[in-house]
């Protein structure tokens, strides 16, 4: 079926339930007409504006269709989808986080996107990026179209290195090379064990869930990929968790207590040598005029996995058979190898597509962030799994908190959050 | 006058009442207490906000009695109030007595202290996590250049982070309170201090034995109404520590925000925020009893 | 003799009270500059370039002063549209929330009717409530009536105040009692004596409570934040919220926008400070 004939006999439908509820008086588009849909979304940041100029060229490339978008802060556009999810002023379209959107799926609020992938009506969805896809996966059905890819990689300060006579262009590799750099890296001139400037920044809280894969590629984790046990009790989980934890509390790696925004300022400032995130700070290091570079994180003993940070885009289960369409040819227009190249180019996030042609990605770190051997080894963090932020926020979080503190040791710790992370999973099943 | 016409003048000083009472009792009725009574009812259920609530019983309060995330928000909200409480009511009549003198630029160090209770408490929370930061915070900046350097950052550390939200809540609010104090100071009559001086009294005494009972009108309203913020406080925890490191600054309205929103377990939610209100209840009540045996009446 | 002890007392009781003086101006000078010291730091960060912000050698005053930030404020976020919302919101709010609290404090505290203490108690018991607690369910109330995603939604439940009644009651009781009567007897009715003998003696307290009310709804965030689901509709907490993103601070704008914020804000405060202290005196709030 051609886009054209599918859109056709989707108007018609449209035009027979418009007949059958034209006393009800929905606004929501469901008429032989024009479709505005609303697209809630939480790009606060510098590629707000990126993605709002893919928008307005999809809404002048054509006049069937109008995406209206507001952005919101994530906090805040969680809280206010929950509310008005169920309610007619709810958004068309939501784009969550690929760890939020099991719970929405789960409550039935998201309707599936599977014909999206189904065949090429929209588009060849063969080369989106595998990891991103996934990302929106629950209970065997997808339930999102990926807005963007964040593999978290590792970010190093050749300005430091230098000073640290350590070769500008020779990030560690491994974990173990990593340690032997730490005594260059670090710098504690007054010598009252607080370091002047750390060897690296990691945040233990409201950030990219950087400590988690310390444990994936120490063969260990927080739960297991098909999302049905708890990994924190596991020996392995422990051995990684404590390699960290006295790296923390020994050499003072990193200083304890962190958000997200307070490790990459740390890195911004120049006071530490390494960090691991996501494409969105490489805008804020450019333009503070920084000399670094991004690589691959350091690998571990039992893998090399890279944290993929994905957004999807989803829809509400409330749309009709023509609204569906139109934001499906959205997803598709966004999916375009023209789309991907604005946003690439513009943000440094890398295209979600795995076919770009050579030479459209102009963007030094889009196309760092973006490379083949990068989306490869994407892994999703605790997506599928309904209670993830429970399971994150009020067991993993603390317990690493406690152990990064010395309140507690991480044998004591983790096995019985392992259980309580178990409880959690087995009352959802 | 005959007992007929009485009677109308009370049923029609009543009906006047009402008149006025009504809109503001209406919107209040509507809007605060209709709320209130279906919170009462959800925590009573099983409710996501996404499917309809499911009717539980007694269960939520069962379960929150065993919950341990419950005890420990409960234990650092006492903990939050028993400190922020008198020490914010403490500061606030110590800086109203000094700014009851006369002195240079009294006028300025009032507004001084006043101005942090008309500034956005979530914003103003940004700008103290950012001075207190370990490592390019001005304030731990100057600290360290006398010899002070924190070893590790204050919203890092258990007891330094609740110590530095302590911190926040008080500077908020001392000034509202010192304000109120100052107002109370001024409507004591002049003479009473007069008196008390030519029986050659010390200050202390006269601090204690003209001020202290006169103001104690202030100190009911202020004790109770600084009580009752202690036991909401949520703006500057939310935005300095999120209720971390490990919960250690969680209290019970992070919790409820928590557990609701984050969680969807609002049932859940409603029962402690009805707990919380139980205890807010009580405790203004016990104020209210123990200062009502002491004040003077008016 | 005894005289002359006194005198001399006095002279000694004189250098003591300078001292004292002393002592006590450049402790509260101090007190006044540590309390404001996060409100400078705010003004200045806010002129400080985006590079400057976070530094390992962190300075009070920018080293570079720029306005960038103040310019870019209006095109980062619709800052003037919020600004407008703001000024309505907060505005509205105070002046419905004044008008109905004053009524109602004025008939709890000058008129013996049936239920008038069981009004009281429940005024007592709103004031208590943590707004947190009730906050959704007074969404989905808002929604049914059918004034969601609206200004009037956002503003209606708040145009009166368990505060404000409470704080007008005391005010009220206050006054001495034969005020009202002297008009009765003239015959006034019970609004012309509200209008005409009340309300004039009311401005300082008016002023106070109204302070009260117009800096808690212009700083709130979650009320204006979730009755709006697009910025534009929403008020300036929750524009300014934008900039603390989960992934990047934008310190600058924030604190260039919080200053903008607060103007309004300190403007009020100074224009009634003179009768602020009186206000809150007049009520006796006993």
């Amino acid at each position: 079926m051609s886009r054209t004939t599918r859109a056709t006999g989707a108007a018609v439908v449209a035009l027979a339930l418009a007949v059958g509820t034209a006393a009800c008086g929905d606004g929501g588009g469901s008429t032989d007409g024009p479709v505005t849909l609303t697209f809630w979304h939480g790009l606060t940041g510098p590629d707000g504006p990126a993605f709002q100029q893919v928008v307005d060229e999809f809404n002048d490339s054509q006049d069937e269709i109008t995406i209206e978008t507001e952005v919101l802060p994530w906090d805040s556009l969680y809280q206010q989808f929950l509310t008005a999810a169920t309610s007619d002023d709810g958004p068309d379209i939501v784009a969550m986080s690929g760890s939020r959107l099991a719970q929405y799926a789960e409550q039935g609020v998201l309707a599936p996107t599977d014909d999206f992938y189904a065949d090429t009506t929209y588009m060849d969805t063969s080369v989106l990026a595998d990891g991103a896809v996934q990302a929106s996966m629950y209970d065997g059905v997808n339930y999102g179209v990926p807005l963007n890819l964040g593999p978290v990689l590792l970010y190093w300060n050749k300005a430091l290195f230098a000073e640290a006579g350590l070769d500008p262009e020779a990030p560690p590799t491994t974990w173990e090379e990593f340690e032997g750099m730490l005594p260059a890296l670090t710098v504690d001139e007054n010598g009252d064990g607080s370091p002047e400037q750390y060897p690296l920044a990691v945040g233990d809280h409201s950030t990219v869930p950087v400590f988690p894969t310390f444990l994936w590629n120490g063969g260990g984790g927080v739960v297991s990929d098909d999302g049905t046990s708890s990994m924190l009790g596991d020996p392995a989980t422990v051995d990684a968790a404590q390699y960290w934890v006295d790296l923390v509390r020994e050499d003072r790696i990193t200083p304890v207590g962190m958000s997200g925004a307070d490790a990459d300022q740390l890195f911004q400032s120049q006071l530490a040598a390494l960090t691991l995130n996501g494409p969105w700070l490489t805008t804020g290091l450019t333009e503070a005029g920084l000399d670094y570079g991004v690589t691959r994180p350091f690998a571990g003993p039992d893998g090399d996995d890279i944290l993929g940070d994905v957004v999807s885009m989803t829809i509400s289960q409330r749309l009709d058979e023509a609204e569906t369409d139109a934001a499906f040819t959205f997803f598709a227009y966004w999916e375009s190898v023209e789309s991907q190249t604005t946003w690439a180019n513009e943000t440094g996030f890398p295209a979600v597509r795995t076919d770009m042609p050579d030479g459209a990605v102009t963007n030094e770190w889009a196309a760092i962030f973006g490379a083949p051997e990068i989306l490869d080894s994407v892994r999703p963090y605790l997506t599928g799994v309904p209670s993830s932020g429970e399971i994150n926020d009020d067991i993993f979080t603390p317990a690493l908190q406690s152990a990064l503190n010395g309140t507690g040791e991480v044998a004591d710790l983790f096995p019985p959050a392992g259980e309580q992370v178990q409880a959690i999973l087995d009352d959802a099943s | 006058m005959s007992a007929r016409s009485t009677m109308s003048i009370h049923h029609r000083q009543a009906r006047a009442a009402w008149m006025f009472l009504a809109p503001g009792l209406l919107l209040l009725t509507i809007f605060t207490a209709w709320p209130l009574l279906r919170t009462v009812y959800l925590s009573l259920t099983d409710y996501n906000l996404l499917t309809p609530p499911e009717w539980v019983g007694l269960d939520n309060y069962r379960e929150l009695l065993a919950d341990p995330q419950v005890m420990n928000a409960f234990g650092n909200t006492l903990l939050y109030a028993v400190v922020v409480t008198p020490v914010t009511i403490g500061l606030a009549m110590l800086f109203a007595l000094a700014l009851n003198e006369r002195f240079f630029a009294r006028t300025l160090v009032r507004t001084a202290v006043f101005v942090p209770f008309v500034v956005s408490l979530a914003v103003i929370s940004i700008a103290f996590r950012f001075l207190l930061d370990p490592n390019y915070g001005l304030v731990t900046h100057w600290l360290s250049a006398i010899g002070l350097a924190p070893q590790q950052g204050a919203l890092a550390q258990p007891h330094t982070a609740m110590a530095a939200v302590m911190l926040v809540g008080v500077w908020k609010n001392v000034g509202f309170y010192m304000v109120m104090f100052l107002a109370g100071l001024q409507s004591i009559p002049r003479e009473l201090y007069e008196a008390a001086q030519l029986d050659g009294t010390s200050r202390l005494q006269r601090f204690r034995a003209v001020t202290l009972p006169l103001l104690s009108n202030q100190t009911m309203l202020v004790s109770i109404l600084a009580a009752t913020a202690s036991f909401q406080v949520f703006d500057q925890i939310k935005v300095m520590t999120n209720g971390g490191p490990a919960m250690s600054t969680e209290t019970l309205v992070v919790l409820v925000n928590r557990v609701g929103i984050n969680n969807l377990e609002f049932g859940y939610g409603s029962a402690v925020s009805v707990i919380l209100l139980v205890l807010i209840l009580i405790l203004s009540l016990a104020q209210y009893l123990y200062f009502g045996r002491r004040q003077v009446r008016y | 003799m005894a005289q002359r002890t006194a005198v001399r007392s006095r002279g000694l009781d004189h250098g003591l009270q300078q001292a004292w003086k002393i002592a006590l101006t450049i402790a509260m000078v101090a007190i006044g500059l540590v309390m404001v010291f996060p409100i400078v730091w705010s003004f200045f960060t806010a002129f400080k370039p985006n590079s400057e912000a976070a530094s390992a050698s962190p300075t009070l005053l920018p080293q570079t002063w720029t306005l960038e930030n103040f310019v870019e404020i209006w095109s980062a976020i619709p800052f003037a549209q919020l600004y407008g919302n703001t000024i309505l919101f907060a505005g509205v709010v105070m002046v419905l929330s004044l008008t109905f609290d004053t009524m109602a404090g004025y008939a709890l505290a000058r008129f013996e009717f049936r239920g008038r203490t069981a009004a009281f108690i429940a005024i007592i018991v709103m004031l208590m409530i943590p707004y947190q607690a009730v906050i959704i369910p007074l969404y989905d109330l808002v929604h049914s009536l059918g004034l969601g995603q609206s200004m009037a939604g956002m503003i209606i439940p708040r145009t009166a105040n368990a505060f404000g009644v409470f704080f007008m009651r005391q005010f009220f009781l206050a006054l001495p009692r034969n005020l009202e009567e002297a008009a009765r007897i003239d015959g006034a009715n019970e609004w012309k004596i509200f209008t005409r003998v009340m309300l004039p003696l009311t401005t300082p307290a008016l002023l106070t409570l109204g302070l009260f009310h117009f800096q808690f709804n212009w700083n709130d965030l979650l009320w204006p934040l979730v009755m709006s689901n697009n910025i534009a509709g929403a008020t300036l907490p929750a524009g300014l919220a934008l900039f603390a993103g989960q992934h990047v601070v934008e310190y600058g704008l924030l604190m260039a926008g919080s200053v903008l914020a607060l103007i309004p804000l300190i403007l009020f405060f100074l224009l009634i400070q003179r009768t602020f202290v009186a206000g809150i005196a007049t009520t006796g709030l006993k």
